[in-house]
């Protein structure tokens, strides 16, 4: 084996030095121009999108010049065990990405954190891991591209899809990216032999590759929904994208100002005071509480899913937050030294969670940033160059969103509305505390805009569920209304569904091709990352004609699935187990039986070729 | 060392899309002396080795090689079978010196005086990348690796298609003079019919996947005659024509090239009007192709 990992070293060794040059030469000039330790996630997976074309390259083109019939059978017909020849080539292909994708990421992120006071955390050092892993994963996926079957040789690049929606991160996105890199290895080992193309012959074999067959089918069954969607756009029937939304619906409510929606939500209210809600509704300002998109920032993720530094103008002085000491590090903008640590309080304490920068708030002074870590709120003071608690909410619930409510200050978090007073923001001397709480009445996932109105006792707020009721996942669209007064005390005034818009065959597309596969979805997504509260659905049951439809498909799967393997070289207790998964995991399933295993070939008796007649 | 067939075929089929490559080949190729395949393009050749090295899957049928089910081939079979192909593949990035070295860890009998010797027909300079070699020094450096490898059985598929004539002849008299070919048996497949003639001792023809002749070569030029007859009329119907493999009409005399014929076919042809009949012996490359040619298609309106 160290012969075949030689040999192919130097048939690549030139490309590999060259790549490696070119990629180091251009991290060099974008660690210039920007701190590539502190990009969003889009800006990492541009770079990820380069790695898997860099790796798919490298596995279509090495396997593609193998596989030639004759090059194979030279390769090895030889007194070598097949798989060892694959591993010896594989090594010396991720030998190939080591140098040319990790090595120079290494040396960036070597250079950031000696050759500069910018902040390097562990998460940094996982970037070039990752990439690694990444390209590592594309390249057995370009591999197994070319040697298994072509009817189903594509289904490796699921492996890489699962990478791009999982939602681990940090450590445990490597762990993640280890597992799909490993699973990919795996495929290619196993399509790695003399007689290229046959169907598995194990049972864990074919397992190994029916999954990413079937979870790749029922992703082609989605795109397929997807492109009929684009159909339904451009009819112009399409509820999302009507000029006028269907009446009544939550795509309208959607549409409308945010007082016409906290008019909505009153029009029906036959309570005394109503109708002198309805006036001020219409008279006074109707502020929003914006949720913010994306997922939380989380303690060692390689990319910020929030931004995590801010920068003191006047001082010139750029602080970044360290996942590593959980405090700010200080840049001095003129020159780039050192300009000193964070930390929450007086005493420079480590942050109890990530503190993510809000921005600054009326009334501040020059230079204040409000920042918020869990459920602390704090606020950087400019002049004595500290970071100081504002308030604090009960423990378990996490500041989300703060925005100025007259003069007032409305924080949302995941699980409530708190309204305090602004003065004591400004003057910053007092902790602050909260005059009002009102929990949200739902599941913060399906929340997708909340309305305040200023009342002479209180306030009223619309809340609004309609996040995903496009799809299965979200509660059916509803609005309601609450009115808390200046004691804190919440009353329901009313509650008004919203149409859903969509037929239900439409929201479930997901569901009814294959409710298996669907059912382990989030699981896959959700692999090794933390529960979001602001994630959390109120999801309700399946209706009965869909799940009629689902059973029929599963029928006839099952039906489809018995004739096929009938007709297919199979033994007995395999042809009841591709029937059976036909009919529990559906159409996915009969496509992967089609695609994996082809129909016997037949061939006529001796007595019936006219030739030997 | 035992009698066994070095490869035996027993009903063996391959089917691709509908046309059968081998058609329920029964083969059976004892040890000893150099075996040739000859067949038309399509004849099921090269399909043939890919079943036997269990590069390819059977539709259907058994074949063995050393005794061996093809489809479970060891790395020790595979020690004990030299393959050299028409395209000589090699490791182009790579030097002479290194391929060799390679080749030498990874078999087990390497015989490193064969290799000398054979690379010695050639210019080879142990340096030289492989790719910078002629196509002819690539096929004799490739002809020395895998002699040098000692192997039982080494097969042969067309290994001198496109090279030169000097370079065709280099391969061939390497290869018959050499002493790592006098213990092993050879199986050799070519269109070159002259090359046969010189190195075979056993004739096996293949027509569309199934096994049409085996014997030696003398015996099958033996079978096939070619006459010429004067008729002063029509000849008969080439149809009615017993054996008949090609006819043609040249300055008013009908020849007839017939297989398995005997003298008895001029009492046909004076049958049928002729008055002045005689025979020639043919070449094995005209009895082959003349064989082969029998069932070629050809356009409808030929």
């Amino acid at each position: 084996m160290p012969d075949i990992i030689r040999a192919e070293w130097l048939r690549y060794r030139l490309w590999v030095l060259l790549y490696a040059l070119a990629h180091l030469l251009a991290l060099a000039f974008l660690n210039r121009l920007t701190d590539l330790g502190q990009q969003p996630v889009n800006v990492l997976r541009v770079f990820a999108a380069g790695y898997v074309v860099t790796g798919l390259l490298l596995g279509l083109h090495q396997m593609g010049t193998w596989r030639r019939p004759n090059q194979w059978l030279n390769l090895l017909h030889r007194p070598v065990a097949p798989w060892r020849i694959g591993l010896g080539l594989f090594i010396a292909g991720c030998l190939g990405l080591l140098v040319a994708i990790m090595l120079p990421l290494l040396l960036a992120v070597a250079w950031q954190a000696y050759g500069t006071a910018r902040v390097v955390d562990l998460r940094h050092v996982l970037i070039p891991l990752a990439a690694f892993l990444i390209a590592m994963c594309a390249y057995f996926a370009g591999a197994y591209g070319l040697l298994a079957d072509r009817r189903y040789a594509a289904s490796g690049l699921v492996l890489i899809l699962w990478i791009m929606v999982a939602k681990a991160s940090g450590p445990a996105a490597i762990l993640l990216q280890l597992i799909a890199s490993g699973y990919t290895f795996a495929l290619a080992m196993l399509a790695f032999r003399p007689d290229l193309g046959s169907p598995p012959r194990s049972l864990p074999a074919m397992v190994l590759v029916a999954i990413p067959v079937q979870a790749g089918i029922y992703v082609l069954i989605l795109l397929g929904g997807f492109i009929a969607e684009m159909g339904w756009i451009m009819s112009g029937t399409h509820p999302g994208n009507m000029v006028t939304p269907p009446k009544g619906g939550f795509t309208e409510a959607m549409r409308m100002s945010p007082r016409d929606r906290m008019l909505a939500g009153l029009e029906d209210v036959s309570l005394p005071d109503a109708p002198l809600w309805r006036e001020q509704v219409a008279l006074s300002e109707v502020h929003v509480i914006e949720r913010p998109a994306g997922a939380p920032a989380l303690r060692n993720e390689m990319s910020n899913s929030a931004p995590m530094a801010f920068e003191d103008h006047d001082a010139r002085i750029q602080w970044t937050f360290s996942h590593r000491h959980m405090r700010y590090q200080g840049v001095d903008m003129a020159t780039g030294l050192p300009a000193g640590i964070l930390g929450a309080g007086e005493d420079n304490a480590a942050f109890p969670a990530l503190a993510t920068p809000l921005g600054d708030m009326p009334g501040l002074s020059r230079g204040d940033v409000i920042l918020a870590a869990g459920p602390t709120l704090y606020r950087y003071v400019a002049a004595v160059k500290r970071i100081l608690p504002l308030l604090t909410l009960p423990s378990g619930e996490r500041i989300v969103r703060m925005t100025p409510i007259g003069g007032s200050v409305a924080v949302l978090s995941d699980r409530a509305v708190y309204l305090y007073d602004g003065r004591y923001l400004a003057d910053g001397d007092h902790a602050m505390h909260p005059r009002q709480r009102v929990a949200i009445p739902g599941h913060a996932g399906d929340l997708s805009a909340i309305g305040l109105v200023e009342l002479v006792d209180g306030y009223l707020v619309s809340f609004t569920f309609a996040a995903q009721a496009y799809d299965m996942v979200g509660v059916p669209p509803y609005l309601t209304v609450l009115r808390v007064n200046d004691q804190g005390m919440v009353t329901p005034v009313a509650t008004r569904a919203l149409g859903e818009d969509y037929p239900a065959i439409y929201r479930y597309r997901a569901w009814w091709p294959s409710p298996v596969i669907l059912a382990l979805r989030p699981w896959a997504v959700g692999f090794l990352a933390p529960v979001d509260d602001m994630d959390s659905h109120d999801t309700p049951p399946v209706p009965a004609p869909i799940r009629t439809l689902a059973w029929a498909l599963m029928g006839i799967s099952l039906l489809w699935g018995a004739w096929l393997a009938r007709r297919r070289e199979l033994s007995t207790p395999a042809r009841l187990t591709w029937t059976l998964a036909c009919g529990l995991i559906g159409l996915p399933a009969v496509a992967s039986l089609w695609l994996i295993l082809p129909a016997a070939e037949r061939v006529p008796r001796l007595e019936h070729l006219p030739h030997h007649a | 060392m035992n009698d066994d067939p070095v490869i035996r075929t027993i009903g063996l089929c391959k089917r691709y899309a509908g046309k059968m490559a081998i058609d329920h080949l029964d083969l059976e190729i004892g040890r000893g002396s150099i075996h040739a395949i000859v067949g038309a393009n399509g004849a099921g050749k090269s399909t043939l080795f890919r079943i036997l090295l269990g590069f390819l899957p059977a539709s259907s049928g058994e074949a063995f090689i050393l005794g061996r089910d093809c489809r479970s081939l060891t790395p020790h079979d595979r020690e004990r079978i030299g393959f050299v192909n028409e395209e000589h593949t090699l490791p182009g990035w790579m030097s002479v010196d290194a391929v060799t070295a390679m080749q030498r860890r990874q078999y087990r009998h390497w015989n490193q005086e064969t290799f000398d010797e054979t690379i010695g027909h050639y210019n080879v300079v142990r340096t030289q990348k492989v790719s910078q070699l002629s196509r002819g020094e690539r096929a004799g450096f490739n002809l020395a690796l895998t002699l040098a490898q000692q192997p039982e059985l080494l097969v042969f598929d067309e290994p001198t298609l496109g090279l030169d004539v000097v370079a065709k002849r280099a391969f061939l008299e390497t290869l018959l003079y050499s002493n790592a070919t006098r213990d092993c048996t050879v199986v050799y497949c070519s269109h070159q019919m002259e090359e046969i003639e010189r190195v075979a001792d056993n004739l096996i023809i293949m027509e569309r996947g199934a096994l049409r002749n085996m014997s030696p070569p003398d015996d099958f030029r033996a079978r096939v005659m070619h006459w010429v007859a004067d008729i002063p009329f029509r000849g008969p119907d080439a149809r009615l024509v017993p054996g008949l493999l090609e006819v043609q009409r040249i300055d008013g005399l009908y020849h007839y090239l017939v297989l398995d014929q005997g003298e008895g076919f001029a009492g046909f042809l004076h049958a049928c009007g002729a008055r002045d009949i005689h025979h020639l012996p043919v070449s094995l490359d005209r009895a082959v192709n003349g064989f082969l040619a029998k069932h070629h298609a050809v356009p409808r309106a030929a």
